[in-house]
């Protein structure tokens, strides 16, 4: 009882977050319609694409520390949209971001396989050595082009004040439309992922097709993941840290972990940009305040969950 | 066994002498590492003294002839060590390493950063005491003193343009009154309309450009005009409407952002801008 009263007062301080977040200061509708409701879209599907993905993550990788970005697709993704981005072509780094996150999964996918065999150790590792390998050559770029010392920090630490033009904006409703329709057929995997953590072996005496759902749910998750960071940079804590404290409050069942997974995370990043807008005059970058925010609240039910 | 030891004796003794003696030579020339102080001491008539530059110092473009120690943030400190330079000219942010590293080599270094127009006349003349041109620099600041006053009394009593200046656009940033350029506009006659920002360069929320309806716009954001025009939300602002918008080609933004003399002019170019909108209103 008292668990779905929690949930319906998180439902209704969500939706109150997201009419602050169109009304606050009392904009002209031009406003509310051409820069808030398409930064309130880019805000909410960047938050519910990382902690849904950062769910099945941890699940599917029986890792507590698996994060839409461990498998280094987020890296490669900022990578090649900074390369983009410093040869002067702003309006093309979504592309380049799409292009790193797909070259890095299949570099990622290709070294999690010994023998044909899928390793999850192996895909861990892979991972985390293509994000370094990206991060070592984002750091390149940043020392030798330090006039774009801004547009490398905007990617690094999230930016969600992207300026769409109209072309823009409808490649980005185009893409954000098959990230939907992923999300959506992801929900409909629970079960089997569900199924799938208890071990391979078990699954498959069960029916399922391991080796196919694992590539499926990989190459999907990658296309939400670069898509997202091509747009709204690397924002870090949103995937790891929402799907635990859902967690705390529902332990097991992937379905519903999954469902309020994404709506924690949207409303989670929603607040965390209405932060960073509006504490200073200028704009704080957003990875800064998830950190600042999620970290201590997690610490804190931790230490709650020991006592 | 023997002969190996006179051996290594003989060579070390010949190592030792081949080496040339630079420590006692005479300190000469000035190795200059800002491009903001280059262009002041080449004002003051002293660029045949310059021994050394930094690649970014462009101005005036005879400086090119001058051999180059590195870029602005990395520095080859062989270079000017092998100049032997009597004075070296550093500016502040990256350089401020180099320069206590050229400092404990026995080099007298100094730091010039200067961030307003104050500043910058102050630093005229600090350079001018140093490079023995006191007087040349005490006229040059009275001169320009003596133009700012008739660009300041000209926009005096005028009508005042919002101006929005981009300095970047992914994320979207802009310029406080507190930054030198910023002070540039509100001595021209015009409104910086993000003017009390925490830091002189900082991100901002692109609302507040649509909010602030600003009617003259200078990009310095490699944006091009046909995706300004494009941008979702733009399009009442009043300087896209008319079209009033400035990029690099139109205004050098070297004039704008370096603090030198040469800022004058780029005054004169912003209340140029800024006369025509008034002639339209």
């Amino acid at each position: 009882m008292k668990k779905i009263l929690i949930l319906i007062l998180w439902f209704l301080i969500g939706v109150s977050i997201i009419i602050a977040y169109l009304t606050l200061g009392k904009p002209d509708t031009n406003i509310i319609t051409q820069v808030r409701i398409p930064r309130l879209l880019l805000t909410l599907f960047t938050g519910t694409a990382l902690a849904g993905i950062g769910s099945i993550y941890q699940l599917m990788l029986a890792n507590p520390l698996a994060e839409p970005y461990i498998l280094g697709i987020s890296s490669g993704s900022a990578f090649g949209s900074i390369l983009l981005g410093i040869s002067g072509l702003i309006i093309l780094m979504p592309v380049g971001g799409f292009i790193g996150a797909g070259f890095t999964m299949l570099l990622v996918w290709k070294l999690a396989h010994q023998k044909g065999r899928f390793d999850k150790s192996r895909l861990l590792i892979a991972g985390v050595i293509a994000g370094m390998f990206f991060s070592a050559g984002i750091s390149l770029i940043m020392y030798l082009h330090q006039q774009d010392t801004a547009l490398i920090l905007g990617t690094l630490m999230g930016n969600l004040g992207h300026i769409f033009t109209k072309g823009e904006w409808t490649s980005f409703l185009i893409l954000m439309g098959l990230s939907l329709i992923i999300l959506i057929y992801l929900f409909f995997q629970s079960t089997a992922i569900d199924i799938l953590s208890c071990g391979d072996l078990y699954a498959a005496s069960l029916g399922i097709n391991v080796l196919s759902l694992r590539r499926k749910i990989f190459i999907l998750t990658s296309i939400v993941i670069g898509i997202s960071v091509s747009y709204a940079g690397i924002i870090g804590f949103v995937g790891l840290i929402i799907p635990h404290i859902v967690r705390f409050f529902i332990p097991s069942g992937q379905k519903k972990i999954y469902l309020l997974s994404l709506w924690s995370g949207g409303i989670f990043l929603l607040a965390c940009d209405l932060l960073a807008k509006h504490i200073l005059s200028m704009e704080l970058p957003v990875g800064i305040i998830t950190a600042f925010i999620g970290c201590p609240f997690f610490m804190w039910l931790l230490l709650k969950k020991q006592g | 066994m023997k002969k190996s030891g006179i051996l290594t004796v003989i060579i070390i003794i010949l190592f030792a002498f081949s080496c040339k003696q630079t420590g006692n030579n005479q300190k000469k020339g000035i190795v200059v590492l800002s491009p903001e102080v280059a262009e002041i001491i080449c004002a003051l008539n002293a660029e045949k003294e310059i021994t050394g530059i930094t690649a970014e110092c462009n101005y005036p473009p005879s400086l090119q002839q001058k051999k180059i120690v590195g870029s602005f943030s990395s520095i080859d400190k062989e270079a000017i060590i092998a100049l032997n330079p009597e004075l070296i000219f550093c500016s502040s942010l990256e350089q401020e390493n180099i320069a206590y590293d050229l400092k404990n080599l026995g080099f007298q270094v100094e730091v010039i950063y200067p961030k307003g127009i104050n500043e910058m006349l102050s630093d005229i003349e600090r350079i001018g005491t140093l490079i023995r041109k006191k007087e040349e620099a005490v006229k040059l600041v009275n001169d320009l003193k003596e133009e700012i006053e008739k660009i300041k009394a000209n926009a005096q009593g005028k009508l005042r343009p919002k101006v929005y200046l981009e300095i970047y656009r992914n994320p979207l940033m802009s310029v406080s009154d507190s930054s030198f350029i910023g002070e540039l506009i509100e001595l021209a006659g015009g409104d910086n309309i993000f003017s009390t920002l925490e830091r002189d360069y900082a991100r901002i929320n692109p609302e507040a450009v649509i909010a602030a309806k600003p009617d003259i716009m200078i990009c310095y954001s490699q944006d091009t005009l046909k995706n300004i025009i494009n941008r979702k939300g733009w399009q009442n602002i009043p300087a896209i409407q008319k079209r009033r918008i400035y990029f690099e080609k139109d205004i050098n933004p070297d004039l704008l952002q370096r603090a030198t003399p040469r800022c004058i002019e780029g005054m004169k170019e912003l209340a140029k801008i800024f006369a025509e909108w008034r002639e339209e209103k």
